[in-house]
């Protein structure tokens, strides 16, 4: 059974009196463990679908499919949708978005306190623990107390990978993640990335325009001008 | 759990809000310094206003005769504690060193006025062995038994007589307010020392005159008026002072005078005389006309003594009771008087009224109303002043919620929900609350403890006198913070805060996670 299914997806923004369809029917099944790319021009609407399947955004209402795990995202009220995206899903993000108060650690264990709330409190040694481990894996061991403006764009983006991780999502949705990184770094990104999900078994979709990128994933799908092709 | 984190991350680096948070403070104090001063002015308006007022009093200017017997009806009644007549009139007096003051002048039993009010607690020459809390030199006079005898000053004073200096008789003395003469001045610590005065000679020498006014006389000039109210023929007696008096009311200290009750009925002709019938014309002076005897001088006919009068009685509760009760007792007994002494007293109708049987919080209404007034005027000014705060606070978390907006999308993102980002910024607003008020609760408590000093320092240090005890009535600022105002203010500031941060929190919490992330 296919971790993410759509059918008929479609979006449209309203622009002043214009309106602009984006997404104009998008049907993608995508399987527990898989890693799909997906390739586009800039304003295919890749980043708008990538916001459909974390529950960031919603799709025009019209006759459509969005399950995960064959549970209707869009039928979720707004409690629910908060909670797939505090457990089931890990956002990474090309201008990483890291809270720029928050030291790396900080900035690793705030996603577990939006999944546990007051009961952080209590698994507050096993969660800093876990970051802990996460950052020291991706080579940051020696800067959990610094704050992202003291970091490289690599490091902030293992940061957020970290982030994404810690509540141990089904599925990781990544915003072209190397988009705003050198060709070496970016390159070291997507091993991270690959490791991770082959380790742990997590579904990855990852948006993208980097061939050498979406070469590595086990599939790659190409959306123009809304559709996918 | 989030909440916490960035609410004591944002505290610890955004300057911003916090000068807010201190503005709120200095509001908060503001307003609990000006309640503080303005509720203890009216507190001490009215428990030193007691001092003298009796819970209440039944007043007939043009005086009450037979007082004696309404005086046992008034205290056989189990509302009243005890009831003490006086005359309470105005007059002139020249002071020692020639000096003329307008006076209220108020003639009392010593011992039967202190039965009813706290006279005796008032009399401020006296011996004393604690020294005043503030005086930690004990340099109040009162403490050295050497510098005047204190114990024979403090009896004079409750009798209101002093021994003749040739014949050693007892003679009547007046007590006079301690602000009146002059002759003292008040130190920071609360205690009087006196100062030297002098008067001209007639040759143009100068005589320096004995520090203490209790060493010297007054002249009393008082225009008597008879029962009907009219004026009669000026009279002057000199009297010897026999102490000093302090309420704390500046009004009161400045200008009233003590005598003894009799030795002013004899003054205000108000005494014991013959009674006479009218003639035809209607128009006489009885006290041209008839001797003090009792005997006819001319054509008037005498018909037996005229009772003795008092302007008013002085009442207190008995215990348990209240003023009204006291004053609803006094107009009962009253018309059972006025019914006993028909035509020789005034009729019931004439004094059970809101201005012949008054309550001490009647007799003080006008003055107590007018800084009532004053105060809810001042303090809806500061209350103003806090609610712009709040809008302050309003707009600077509008402004970093805006900067904000990009973080809100990513905690949107990770899964925090709207509840919890609004519950955030609250948090933030009422953290900024609880802290600006802290901080002007603490410096309202500072300043309101040690305002007379602070004031007594902008007084030596800059010339800069606020509090001018000729126009506030005390010579002391009132200076205690009532915690329930304490508690009000507290509470008032920590929700305006809040107020001042929801319509920002909702704003925060409705963003859209898309919109916010791609935020520039």
């Amino acid at each position: 059974m296919a971790l993410i299914q759509t059918a008929n997806l479609k979006k449209t923004y309203q622009l002043g009196h214009v309106q602009v369809p984006v997404l104009r029917g998008v049907n993608l099944s995508v399987q527990p463990g898989e890693f799909v790319a997906i390739l586009g021009a800039s304003g295919s609407g890749k980043s708008t679908l990538l916001h459909l399947l974390g529950g960031l955004d919603a799709p025009d209402a019209d006759d459509f499919k969005l399950l995960f795990d064959n549970r209707p995202i869009n039928g979720m009220n707004a409690a629910q949708l908060d909670q797939y995206r505090r457990t089931d899903v890990g956002f990474v993000f090309q201008f990483y978005h890291l809270l720029p108060e928050l030291n790396v650690l900080q900035n690793v264990t705030i996603a577990a306190m939006t999944r546990w709330g007051w009961a952080f409190s209590s698994r507050r040694a096993e969660v800093e623990k876990r970051a802990t481990e996460l950052l020291r894996s991706f080579g940051l061991g020696d800067r959990l107390r610094h704050r992202p403006v003291e970091l490289s764009g690599g490091e902030r983006q293992r940061v957020a990978i970290a982030r994404a991780l810690i509540n141990g999502p089904r599925l990781i949705l990544a915003d072209e993640p190397t988009g705003n990184l050198d060709r070496k770094t970016g390159a070291g990104i997507i091993d991270i990335l690959l490791e991770r999900r082959k380790a742990e078994g997590r579904t990855m979709i990852v948006v993208t325009h980097d061939p050498e990128l979406a070469a590595k994933a086990d599939r790659v799908v190409r959306i123009v001008s809304g559709v996918i092709e | 759990m989030y909440q916490l984190l960035l609410t004591r991350v944002y505290l610890t680096s955004k300057i911003m809000p916090l000068l807010a948070s201190v503005g709120l403070g200095l509001c908060t104090a503001l307003v609990l310094v000006v309640w503080s001063v303005m509720g203890g002015f009216l507190t001490t308006l009215l428990s030193s206003g007691r001092v003298f007022a009796g819970d209440a009093t039944i007043n007939w200017p043009a005086g009450i005769p037979h007082y004696e017997a309404l005086i046992k009806k008034l205290e056989a009644d189990p509302a009243i504690g005890a009831v003490a007549p006086i005359i309470d009139t105005f007059g002139v007096v020249k002071l020692p060193d020639d000096r003329i003051e307008g006076v209220r002048i108020v003639g009392i039993e010593g011992k039967s006025y202190s039965r009813v009010v706290d006279f005796d607690k008032a009399l401020w020459w006296r011996p004393i062995k604690e020294a005043l809390p503030k005086d930690r030199d004990r340099k109040d006079p009162r403490l050295n038994p050497d510098e005047q005898d204190w114990q024979a000053i403090y009896e004079n004073s409750i009798s209101l007589t002093k021994p003749d200096r040739v014949t050693g008789e007892r003679v009547p003395a007046a007590v006079v307010g301690i602000e009146l003469s002059g002759m003292t001045q008040r130190d920071g610590a609360g205690y009087y020392t006196p100062v030297g005065l002098a008067k001209p000679r007639p040759d143009g020498s100068v005589q320096n005159l004995d520090l203490y006014l209790h060493n010297h006389q007054i002249v009393l000039n008082i225009i008597p008026q008879d029962s009907q109210g009219r004026l009669m023929t000026p009279t002057s007696k000199p009297l010897p002072v026999a102490g000093e008096f302090r309420t704390g009311i500046f009004e009161i200290d400045r200008r009233t005078v003590f005598v003894q009750l009799a030795e002013l009925q004899r003054l205000m002709l108000m005494d014991a005389v013959a009674g006479v019938k009218s003639s035809p014309s209607g128009a006489f002076n009885p006290y041209e006309n008839v001797a003090p005897d009792g005997t006819s001088l001319g054509n008037v006919e005498t018909t037996g003594a005229t009772p003795a009068r008092v302007s008013t009685l002085v009442l207190r509760a008995e215990e348990g009771f209240t003023p009204d009760d006291v004053r609803q007792s006094a107009m009962r007994v009253y018309t059972e008087f006025a019914e006993e002494f028909r035509g020789s007293v005034p009729q019931a109708f004439q004094i059970n009224n809101p201005r012949g049987v008054k309550t001490w919080a009647m007799q003080m209404s006008t003055l107590v109303n007018a800084v009532e007034k004053e105060t809810a005027l001042v303090l809806s000014l500061f209350w103003f002043i806090t609610i712009v705060c709040s809008a302050l606070i309003l707009a600077i978390f509008w402004a970093m919620i805006s900067e904000k907006t990009k973080d809100i999308g990513i905690l949107r993102a990770i899964g925090a929900s709207r509840a919890g980002i609004a519950g955030m910024w609250i948090s933030y607003g009422a953290i900024l609350g609880v802290v600006g008020v802290a901080l002007g609760l603490g410096l309202a408590y500072i300043v309101v403890l040690n305002i007379n000093s602070i004031h007594d320092w902008l007084g030596y240090s800059l010339g800069l006198y606020v509090w001018d005890p000729r126009v506030y009535y005390f010579s002391k600022i009132p200076d205690r913070v009532n915690p329930a105002n304490a508690l009000i203010v507290a509470g008032a500031g920590i929700g305006f805060a809040v107020l001042g941060s929801i319509i920002p929190a909702m704003r925060a919490a409705f963003i859209r996670p898309v919109t916010a992330l791609r935020f520039e």
